[in-house]
């Protein structure tokens, strides 16, 4: 985490005097230097975990927004103090909101909005503006902004293309009232991204009047209520809107090592011929699970026949249950479990392990196993799959932070949904039971 | 490489690096490079995703056409794909952008910079340009000399400039384009293409290496007996015979792509997969490379050029036959020649080069024959053991052969040899890039790693001074060879080898 570089300190405006001053600032002040023609970063930043960390004293400032270990330590602490399951993950949103229950008056400097990532502001925003809400929903509106360059060692030349941030600070009430200065903010010219950076699950209204088409949007479908997220999803990408899921983008390393499983021409018969596809997933947040299964389902055309709950008494909640129905007629079974972990993982619902076992004619069966690297694979591995001729395979963890992740997005996105996604996320909506 | 079956799985996963926005700056683009490789290689990274939506094409040449010329063009070019993929074509077509302009006409480069400036507008290209020069080489220096000047190339992370082949005609005039291309921009802004590193398998020789412990052990002198470097090509010269004329094989093939194959297959290993760390050691062992007899290189060296053959049904031309050819032309379209290492990884290893057109296959491959055992215990099938082979096949079914001894079925203990077979189709299934296509993604990406340097490509051109110096100088002492079209090539090849006691592999 590097801190950005202000050509001055960041300064506390009167909202409505935002426009104007940013107007002067690169007609006046700035004028020896290149404005950035490169994108505007737009995001909900709410932090609410950092900020009752913070508040009940379990973290020191400042309030950044950015994940990092201590933090996430102190929250995998919360949840077993307040009886959560151990398979919580830290963002889980009701860890925060347990924490919201505990009494505690401590604060920080809150510096949401002011640092960035480096691997974000290595792509030169042209404008970052952030709104970040406090937990104090009376707070008033609170205007910040400065300007920048690149540091040092980012300038790659004579051209020192510079930028600005923007941070709207306040409480709900507030920021939603903010809101109305940031259409002029946002140059027409550009792209703007949005960053949801919080649940799925709050201020809908917010969400929709932030996430405008054809801006792109940037969310996380493993935070939140799984079928307000899935339904988000859909809806976003029915309207057109390129809408890139941070929870699918973990899934790239499952995708990878699936496909790599079935990259020998002999192997890819078998694809033909799965009658059984088995996740397991931490936790009861099963939408990274459901869209694997989709994305399995789409990709080798299986028809979803039905999708039920599937009822048990452990304490992760409950499995999901489908039939296929593959191109040939065949039925595919496909069950989903949440199962308990020990340490979870840092976002809910991360995957545990996956089987595809596929029966082909006049064969013996192959059993495709991937489990994580720190789950392993003993729940799969039971079943008479010794009989089977098994191909095991390890799937790295994901060692990328979500700023490495929104980078690569910066880097060089796309006006549409990813086409993997746009299929499979319709699909994983319908088998999340009703 | 061919495919075999497509994984559905597979579909889709190749976007682990991200293109930055940009507009990619072709000149020539009314040639035939443009319409034959780099359009079709940007319109597959189209559809596969890995162009960003802000992303554009801008081609640049003399005819004054407009931008939906160059579209219409280039949709008739690439006819059969377009029609395959419509909807995708549409989309593509709408980032390719047509400026008339000579490179050599300073108020033209002045109107590309306002014309680049309006498209970094129009598609938020953020300034980032890549200029590819697909011109004559002649005109190498001065196009980035024009760009310079106009205050395009400024930002060495923002613009940089692809060169094609060849990058000089011989070490001097290396020597003096690469002191101009500095001038005019950063080391790290000059990309100079070589198509064959754009290929998986020539990558492959680098992953074989370093990926696994059991090869780097024994890639030394104390195991390797000799090296074989072949590239053979079936066709003649086709339409190539003005450039041809000029070049021949050795400044076609020999200077750039078996140059190439040979430092890959020699190199040290670098600290770190870094660009500049795997430069360095290719630019070493090449600059450690010479002719087997730099005094006398008509001894280490065969020329020769194809005439007459194939059948009475399919009678091939010989080369000076074909068009544009002069009928007593010297060119030689075959070259094979042994090289030396003196380092201490290869000191007194030969390399053996060869390619040649008109050749009975088309093939590429590095063969790292192994010293024999030191003992023979086993009466061989064959009269003798085979020494151990690796093969690594570039082109065409490209993979791995590894050919070792083993026991003859039956009673007593006769050893045959056999072959383990590797292969990507099987493997993979999965067709591989088009170099082309590798290339772009690494140049517009400012990734280095498969282009050459500056000291690499003088390293090259100094290593075959000597023949140049004698194919201008004395070329009776090195005559063009015939042979004829379908063989492979000059019985002199085979005496180069049978000196030391060896033979071509004949794949």
């Amino acid at each position: 985490m590097a801190p950005q570089l202000t050509l001055q300190a960041p300064l506390e405006l009167p909202p409505a005097e935002v426009p104007g001053y940013l107007d002067r600032l690169w007609g006046e002040a700035l004028q020896e230097s290149t404005g950035a023609a490169t994108f505007t970063l737009l995001v909900w930043e709410p932090s609410w975990l950092q900020q009752q960390l913070i508040r009940t004293g379990r973290i020191d400032g400042p309030l950044s927004g950015l994940l990092n270990g201590e933090l996430l330590e102190a929250a995998r602490q919360v949840v077993g103090e307040v009886g959560l399951p151990t398979s919580t993950a830290p963002m889980a949103p009701e860890v925060a909101w347990r924490l919201g229950q505990q009494a505690g008056d401590h604060s920080a400097e809150d510096l949401r909005g002011q640092f960035v990532d480096r691997a974000i502001s290595a792509h030169r925003p042209r404008r970052l503006i952030t709104l970040a809400p406090t937990l104090a929903a009376d707070h008033p509106l609170e205007t910040l902004v400065a300007a920048y360059c690149p540091l040092a060692e980012e300038r790659s030349g004579s051209e020192d293309a510079c930028g600005d941030v923007v941070v709207l600070r306040g409480g709900m009430g507030a920021i939603e009232q903010g809101l109305a200065m940031l259409q002029p903010l946002i140059p027409a010219e550009l792209p703007c991204w949005v960053w949801w950076n919080g649940s799925m699950d709050e201020s809908p209204e917010l969400l929709e009047a932030l996430a405008v088409p054809p801006r792109r949007l940037v969310v996380d479908s493993s935070i939140g209520e799984p079928r307000r997220c899935l339904d988000l999803l859909v809806d976003r990408i029915e309207l057109g809107q390129a809408v890139n899921d941070l929870n699918w983008l973990r899934l790239r390393s499952w995708r990878e090592s699936l496909a790599m499983v079935f990259d020998p021409p002999r192997r890819q018969l078998a694809l033909d011929q799965v009658v059984q596809l088995d996740i397991d997933v931490e936790g009861n947040h099963p939408v990274k699970g459901l869209l694997l299964a989709a994305w399995i389902a789409d990709r080798l055309g299986w028809h979803l026949q039905s999708s039920y709950w599937i009822h048990g008494d452990r304490p992760e909640g409950l499995g999901i249950g489908a039939e296929f129905q593959r191109t040939d007629g065949q039925s595919v079974q496909f069950r989903l479990m949440p199962v308990p972990v020990g340490i979870s993982k840092t976002h809910p619902g991360a995957l545990v392990g996956l089987r595809l076992i596929c029966a082909p004619a006049g064969q013996s069966p192959l059993c495709v196993i991937l489990c994580s690297e720190s789950g392993g694979c003993m729940r799969l591995e039971a079943g008479g799959v010794a009989s089977m001729e098994l191909a095991e395979e390890v799937v790295p963890l994901p060692n990328e932070s979500e700023e490495m992740e929104m980078a690569r997005l910066l880097a060089g996105g796309h006006d549409s949904t990813n086409p993997l996604l746009a299929a499979a996320a319709p699909l994983a909506a319908k088998l999340l039971p009703s | 490489m061919a495919a075999t079956q497509t994984n559905p799985l597979r579909v889709g996963l190749r976007q682990e690096r991200v293109i930055s926005p940009q507009c990619l700056v072709i000149f020539g683009a009314s040639g035939d490079l443009t319409h034959r490789k780099l359009i079709p290689a940007l319109f597959e990274l189209f559809r596969q995703r890995r162009l960003p939506t802000e992303f554009a094409v801008l081609g640049c040449a003399r005819r004054p056409w407009s931008d939906e010329d160059f579209r219409s063009r280039m949709a008739e070019a690439l006819a059969e794909e377009v029609k395959q993929h419509q909807s995708a074509w549409q989309q593509f077509a709408a980032c390719l952008f047509y400026e008339p302009v000579d490179l050599q006409q300073d108020e033209d480069v002045v109107r590309l910079g306002t014309r680049l400036e309006a498209i970094d507008r129009l598609r938020a290209t953020r300034g980032n340009r890549t200029f590819y020069l697909s011109v004559s080489p002649a005109f190498y220096g001065s196009g980035c000399r024009a760009l310079a000047a106009a205050g395009l190339l400024r930002d060495p992370a923002r613009s940089r400039v692809v060169i094609e082949k060849p990058f000089g005609t011989d070490y001097a005039s290396a020597e003096q384009l690469n002191r101009v291309v500095q001038a005019c921009g950063q080391e790290q802004q000059i990309f100079r293409i070589d198509h064959y590193l754009g290929k998986e398998t020539v990558q492959n020789i680098l992953v074989l290496r370093f990926a696994n412990t059991i090869f780097e052990p024994i890639w030394n002198r104390n195991y390797i007996a000799n090296v074989q470097i072949t590239a053979a090509e079936t066709v003649g010269v086709e339409e190539r015979a003005g450039y041809y004329e000029s070049s021949g094989a050795l400044r076609d093939m020999v200077q750039n792509h078996l140059t190439q194959m040979l430092a890959l297959t020699t190199m040290e290993a670098p600290g770190r997969f870094d660009p500049e760390a795997i430069r360095n050691e290719k630019a070493k062992v090449l600059q450690a490379a010479r002719l087997a007899n730099e005094d006398e290189p008509w001894k280490c060296c065969v020329r020769g050029q194809y005439s007459r053959g194939g059948s009475p049904a399919m009678p091939l031309s010989g080369y000076r036959q074909e068009p544009g050819v002069n009928p007593n032309s010297t060119t030689e379209t075959y070259v094979a020649m042994k090289l030396f290492i003196d380092n201490w990884r290869w000191q007194g290893v030969p390399f053996y080069l060869r390619t040649g057109k008109r050749l009975p296959k088309r093939l590429s491959e590095v063969v790292l024959t192994f010293r024999e055992a030191p003992v023979h215990l086993f009466d061989a099938a064959g009269g003798s053991p085979t020494a151990n082979q690796l093969v690594l096949r570039i082109q065409p079914d490209e993979g791995a052969g590894f050919v070792f001894e083993v026991k003859a079925p039956g009673s007593g203990m006769r050893s045959r040899p056999v072959d383990m077979h590797f292969s990507y189709d099987e493997s993979f299934g999965e067709p591989s890039d088009e170099g082309y296509v590798r290339l772009l993604a690494d140049a517009m990406l400012g990734d280095p790693t498969l282009f050459t340097r500056s000291d690499e490509v003088e390293a090259a051109w100094r290593l075959y001074t000597p023949l140049l110096e004698l194919i201008e100088e004395a070329p009776w002492q090195l005559p063009v060879q015939p042979y004829e079209a379908g063989t492979w090539g000059p019985g002199a090849a085979d005496s180069l080898l049978a000196d030391d006691g060896l033979l071509w592999r004949r794949p």
